[in-house]
């Protein structure tokens, strides 16, 4: 039987065709893989660039009080680097994750004396030291580390859109009070007083970032 | 003597503390400021004056705001676009201008560099009247109670925190329970809950709701919602922020007594204050 040898070779050539596309498939699979892997680490660290100011911004002077109702101004804060966040204690979805990550940097910088973190209200009236103290404290905030500030709403507002937010006067019902806008924004301030950078305080990777923002302030002169 | 020890105690509790503490906090003590600004607006009682003022140093950036004064004669014979300079004091929970000197006449009263907030009312202040509409689905007002001391707070049906509108209906249910439980206390008088969810809180949904708290006796409680117009022009008076966040509406909570005139007699903020304190300031609103 002639047929027999060519049915063999046939067979043999189909397991090498088999054997060459699985190699393909196999090396096709591992670049696509790869390169996802690649694009997804390259995206992850563009997202995690945080956000510019959107012009040149100062810490401006301020005169507040703290949540035990002691004042707190700039000056007890020069030559440290500030995470600023924003925030009214009636605020039942954004606020609460932004302390949550708040929280968190005060975690990862326990032992680092150099930082600062401040949460402003835009709600003074209702945000007394006591109900800020008491917002603090459902957060772990530790009193030497991150403060609370209220006091003229007039004052509270013109910091803030001074120093840190803009403002969109369109909807009043459609912005934090006060109308700023990126109100879930965390807000880093280096030792000279100069708003550097802001990061995304309703994402999980958020306080990982500002550590690492930190560090590089830190060998800043 | 026993408190004057536990006060030293306290103090020596709080230096301790204080020294360990990484930020030092200046203590409340009083401070003066001397300021230049140009005049934007004086209000005809003559109690405060917005000033477009220049940085305060140690204190405060140049911004435009409301300013009190002790004697209201410090700003008789002040105009909008007037330069002047001025002291600003500055004590633990109060400031003021004094001194008040006119120095130039800019003639710029120019839009400020910031939105200024809307000044809110204080007690003694008129509210001016708002219209809703009640569960019934009328249109009702403020003015319509007037004779009566109206208590009114605000809410949502769907709101879903215990601690906010559900404590704001419970609260008010309790205070009415104390008035119509006193035979002395006057019977003019109203409760007043209002919505600012015009969405959803059409007059039945009201009706359903208002059945939860004040069960088959509707006396001297009314349930009603604000539209967004009535809710923007009252709000900033009242200083009651909401904010449609996310599909979400975030709020605070104002609790407002007026007399039986319409003006404001009493203004409870938040949610730390007790029925019995409600019913108290509603007698004291309508004699």
């Amino acid at each position: 039987m002639p047929a027999a040898p060519d049915t063999r070779t046939a067979t043999a050539q189909r397991k090498d065709e088999k054997f060459f596309l699985l190699i393909v498939i196999a090396l096709a699979l591992a670049a696509g893989v790869g390169s996802w892997f690649a694009a997804a680490a390259l995206s992850r660290r563009d997202q995690f660039h945080g956000l510019a100011p959107d012009k040149e911004r100062m810490l401006g002077d301020f005169s507040l009080t703290n949540e035990i109702g002691r004042t707190a101004t700039r000056a007890d804060f020069d030559g440290k680097i500030l995470v600023v966040s924003f925030l009214f204690t009636s605020c039942s979805l954004t606020c609460p994750e932004v302390s949550k990550r708040m929280a968190e940097i005060q975690r990862l910088i326990a032992n680092d004396a150099g930082v600062q973190l401040l949460s402003l209200t835009v709600d003074p009236r209702t945000d007394t030291p006591p109900v800020l103290a008491k917002w603090g404290a459902r957060f772990g905030a530790d009193p030497n580390r991150w403060h609370f500030l209220t006091g003229k709403k007039a004052a509270l507002h013109g910091l803030i859109a001074q120093s840190f937010l803009a403002q969109d006067h369109g909807d009043p019902f459609n912005s934090m009070p006060g109308n700023f806008t990126g109100t879930e924004r965390i807000a880093v301030v280096d030792k000279h007083g100069r708003v550097r950078i802001y990061f995304d305080g309703l994402r999980n990777e958020t306080p990982a970032a500002v550590v690492a923002e930190i560090g590089k302030l830190r060998g800043e002169k | 003597m026993k408190t004057i020890i536990l006060f030293c105690g306290l103090l020596l509790v709080l230096g301790c503390k204080r020294e360990s503490s990484a930020p030092p906090i200046s203590a409340a003590t009083n401070q003066t400021y001397a300021v230049r600004g140009v005049v934007q607006a004086i209000p005809p009682d003559h109690r405060h004056a917005t000033i477009k003022h220049e940085k305060i140093p140690g204190y405060m950036e140049a911004m435009t705001m409301d300013f009190s004064v002790r004697d209201t004669n410090a700003l008789a014979r002040l105009a909008p676009g007037d330069e002047i300079t001025f002291t600003l004091v500055v004590t633990a929970d109060d400031d003021w201008i004094e001194n008040v000197q006119l120095v130039g006449k800019s003639g710029v009263t120019g839009p400020p560099g910031w939105h200024v907030a809307e000044p809110e009312l204080a007690a003694g202040d008129l509210l001016p009247d708002a219209e809703f509409t009640s569960e019934l689905g009328q249109e009702i007002h403020f003015s319509d109670f007037r004779g009566r001391a109206v208590a009114f707070t605000f809410f949502f049906t769907s709101c879903p925190l215990p601690e906010y509108c559900p404590r704001m209906n419970k609260n008010f249910f309790e205070a009415r329970k104390i008035l119509l439980a006193d035979s002395n206390a006057p019977a003019n008088w109203q409760l007043l809950s209002i919505s600012f969810d015009s969405a959803v809180d059409q007059p039945l949904v009201l009706a359903s709701y208002a059945g939860i708290y004040r069960g088959l006796n509707p006396a001297h409680w009314l349930f009603a919602v604000a539209s967004t117009n009535t809710l923007a022009a009252l709000a900033p008076k009242l200083d009651l922020n909401v904010w449609r966040e996310n599909g979400g509406l975030s709020h605070n909570l104002r609790t407002v007594v007026l007399d039986a005139g319409g003006k404001i007699f009493k203004q409870f903020d938040g949610n730390d204050w007790t029925p019995a304190q409600l019913a108290e300031a509603i007698r004291a609103a309508g004699k």
